[in-house]
C-alpha cells in the first residue's frame, strides 16, 4: 500500500498527529478536561466551515476558531474551589455558539453536505504535501509549548493548591495549555475528523492513566498507542474499505477496556500472591 | 542566618465572600513548635491560612511572616491543603512528590537525579517511601496525608501550614500523624501551624492555640 503517494502521506500525517495527541491528550485527561478536547474539535469544525466559505484553507479556520475558543475556555481557569462546574458550563456555551455559527457557515458555503461530511469525519487519505507541512509546523509548536509549560502544568495539575502556594502561575499555565490543546485538536481533526478527533486525544491517554503510569511513562505509552491506533486504523481501512475513524474509535474503546481488564487481573494476582505469602 | 518564627497581623480585615473572617485584628505570635488554629466550621480557618500564604488578600491591613510579606517568603513555607491529589488518583504517589520538586520552573525537567534525591529525602522523612510506588487512589487516608506532608516538605521549609491534616482519619492514623508532626517540629525545627477540629487529640502537643471566632483571633498558650 505504500507504493501510493496518498498512503505515504496518510501514514506521515497520522504519525505527526499521534506525536501531538499522545502528550497533549495525557495532560488533558490528567486535568479532567476531556470535554474541552471534545468541544475544541467541534469548534474547529465550525472554523473550518467558515474558512471554506471565505475561501481559506480549512485547517487555518480550524486553528483560528479552536485557538480563540481555547483561550476563552482557559480564561475560566481552575481555581481551587468549585470551578469545574463553571468551567464545563463555559465550554458548553462556547461550543453551542460556535456550532450555531458552523451551521450558518455551511449554509452559506455551497455543497454543504459533502463539506460537512469531510470536516466531521476527516479525510486522512486526502492529505496533501502542504497539509503535511502545516501538521509538522503545528506539531513543532505544540511540543515546544508543552515543553515550556510542562513543569508548572504538571505541578498545578497534580496539586493545584500547593502549586498556587508555591507561586506557580497557574492561570498562565492553564491558558497556555488550552492554546496548545486548540492547535492539537485542529491537527487531530484533520486526520480523524471533528467528530472523532477526540478519540485520538482521549483514548490512548485514558488507557495510559488507567494503567497507573507516571508522567514520563504515561506520555510515552499514550503517544505509542496513538500511533498504533492511527496506523492500525489506516491498515485496517485499506484491508476492509471501512473508514479510518471507525477503526480509530473502536480501537480506542477496546484499548481502554483492555487496560481495565489488565489492571483487574494484575490487582487480583497481587492480592492472591499476598494472601499466599501471608499463609 | 536563622530567621525567627513569627507571625504578625497589623489591623487585618479579611473576608471570604460575604462573611468576615478577621475584623481589624492585630496580633503577634511565635510559630515555634506546633500551633493549632482552631475555630468552628465556617469561621474562615482555610481562608486565613490562604491569606498567610499570600493567596487571598486582606481588604485592609498587613500580614507579615518573619517580617516579610507572605509572597516573599513562599520558599520557606510548606503547605498541605485539606484534599490531596483529588485530580490525579491514578498516578503513582511518588510522581506527585517528584513533580512538586522544581515544579514552579519553566521548561523540561532536567536535573533528574537531584530531583529524585529530594523526593526520596522528603518521603523518608514522612515514612512514605514504602508505599510511594502505589497510585495515590490506592492509599489509605493516613498514607495520603504522609504524601501531602512530603510535598509540603520539599525545599526544606521552616514553616508548615497544614489545613485539617487529621480530617477523615481514624484514631490510630491521627496519632501517627501527630507523632510525625512532633518529630518534624522537634528534629528539624519546623514551625507547624495547623487547623483541626481534633483539639482533644492535640492538647498535649500544641505549643499554643489561635482561636478564630466572630472575626477575632486570640492566642492562647
Amino acid at each position: 500500500m505504500l507504493e501510493f503517494e496518498f498512503m505515504r502521506h496518510a501514514f506521515a500525517g497520522c504519525a505527526l498527529v499521534s506525536v501531538i495527541a499522545g502528550p497533549v491528550g495525557w495532560f488533558l485527561m490528567l486535568r479532567r478536561q476531556a470535554f474541552a478536547a471534545h468541544a475544541l474539535s467541534h469548534i474547529g469544525f465550525s472554523g473550518a466551515a467558515g474558512a471554506v466559505w471565505l475561501g481559506f484553507p480549512p485547517l487555518a479556520g480550524m486553528i483560528a476558531f479552536s485557538l480563540a475558543a481555547g483561550l476563552a475556555i482557559g480564561s475560566e481557569h481552575e481555581a481551587d474551589r468549585g470551578a469545574p462546574v463553571q468551567r464545563d458550563g463555559t465550554i458548553g456555551l462556547v461550543l453551542a455558539a460556535s456550532l450555531g455559527l458552523g451551521t450558518w457557515f455551511l449554509h452559506m458555503a455551497n455543497g454543504a453536505s459533502s463539506l460537512a461530511t469531510t470536516l466531521l469525519f476527516g479525510d486522512v487519505l486526502g492529505i496533501g504535501r502542504n497539509t503535511l507541512f502545516s501538521l509538522l509546523a503545528v506539531a513543532i509548536v505544540c511540543l515546544s509549548g508543552l515543553g515550556v509549560l510542562c513543569r508548572p502544568l504538571l505541578f498545578s495539575s497534580l496539586a493545584p493548591q500547593v502549586a498556587q502556594a508555591k507561586g506557580v502561575p497557574v492561570k498562565i499555565a492553564a491558558l497556555g495549555f488550552m492554546a496548545v490543546c486548540a492547535l492539537a485538536c485542529s491537527a487531530c481533526a484533520e486526520v480523524a475528523g471533528a467528530l472523532l478527533a477526540f478519540s485520538l486525544m482521549i483514548g490512548p491517554p485514558a488507557t495510559a492513566l488507567r494503567l497507573n503510569l507516571g508522567p514520563l511513562a504515561g506520555v510515552t505509552v499514550s503517544t505509542l498507542l496513538a500511533l498504533f491506533l492511527s496506523w492500525g486504523g489506516l491498515i485496517l481501512s485499506w484491508e476492509t474499505d471501512a473508514p479510518v475513524p471507525l477503526w480509530i474509535g473502536l480501537g480506542a474503546a477496546l484499548l481502554y477496556g483492555g487496560a481495565g481488564l489488565w489492571v483487574r487481573f494484575r490487582n487480583l494476582s497481587v492480592r492472591t500472591t499476598s494472601s499466599i505469602r501471608a499463609q | 542566618m536563622h530567621l525567627r518564627t513569627d507571625l504578625r497581623l497589623e489591623n487585618v480585615t479579611l473576608s471570604a465572600g460575604s462573611s468576615v473572617v478577621l475584623k481589624g485584628v492585630s496580633l503577634q505570635t511565635s510559630l515555634a513548635g506546633i500551633t493549632l488554629l482552631s475555630g468552628r466550621n465556617g469561621t474562615g480557618k482555610t481562608t486565613l491560612l490562604r491569606a498567610l500564604l499570600g493567596l487571598d488578600k486582606p481588604s485592609h491591613g498587613s500580614i507579615f511572616l518573619r517580617n516579610a510579606v507572605p509572597e516573599d517568603i513562599r520558599k520557606d513555607v510548606g503547605y498541605m491543603p485539606q484534599s490531596i491529589g483529588d485530580a490525579a488518583l491514578a498516578i503513582p504517589a511518588f510522581s506527585h512528590v517528584l513533580n512538586a520538586v522544581g515544579g514552579a520552573c519553566w521548561g523540561l525537567p532536567f536535573h533528574w537525579r537531584a530531583r529524585r534525591r529530594e523526593a526520596e529525602r522528603v518521603l523518608k522523612l514522612t515514612g512514605a517511601r514504602v508505599f510511594a510506588h502505589r497510585p495515590l487512589g490506592a492509599l489509605s487516608g493516613g498514607e495520603r496525608q504522609r504524601i501531602g506532608l512530603a510535598q509540603a516538605l520539599i525545599g526544606a521549609p521552616e514553616l508548615l501550614f497544614l489545613d485539617e491534616p487529621l480530617a477523615g482519619l481514624d484514631h490510630g492514623a491521627q496519632n501517627e500523624i501527630i507523632s510525625l508532626l512532633c518529630e518534624l517540629s522537634r528534629n528539624l525545627g519546623i514551625g507547624v501551624l495547623m487547623t483541626s477540629h481534633e483539639t482533644s487529640s492535640l492538647k498535649d502537643v500544641v505549643s499554643r492555640t489561635l482561636l478564630l471566632e466572630g472575626g477575632h483571633l486570640r492566642a492562647r498558650i
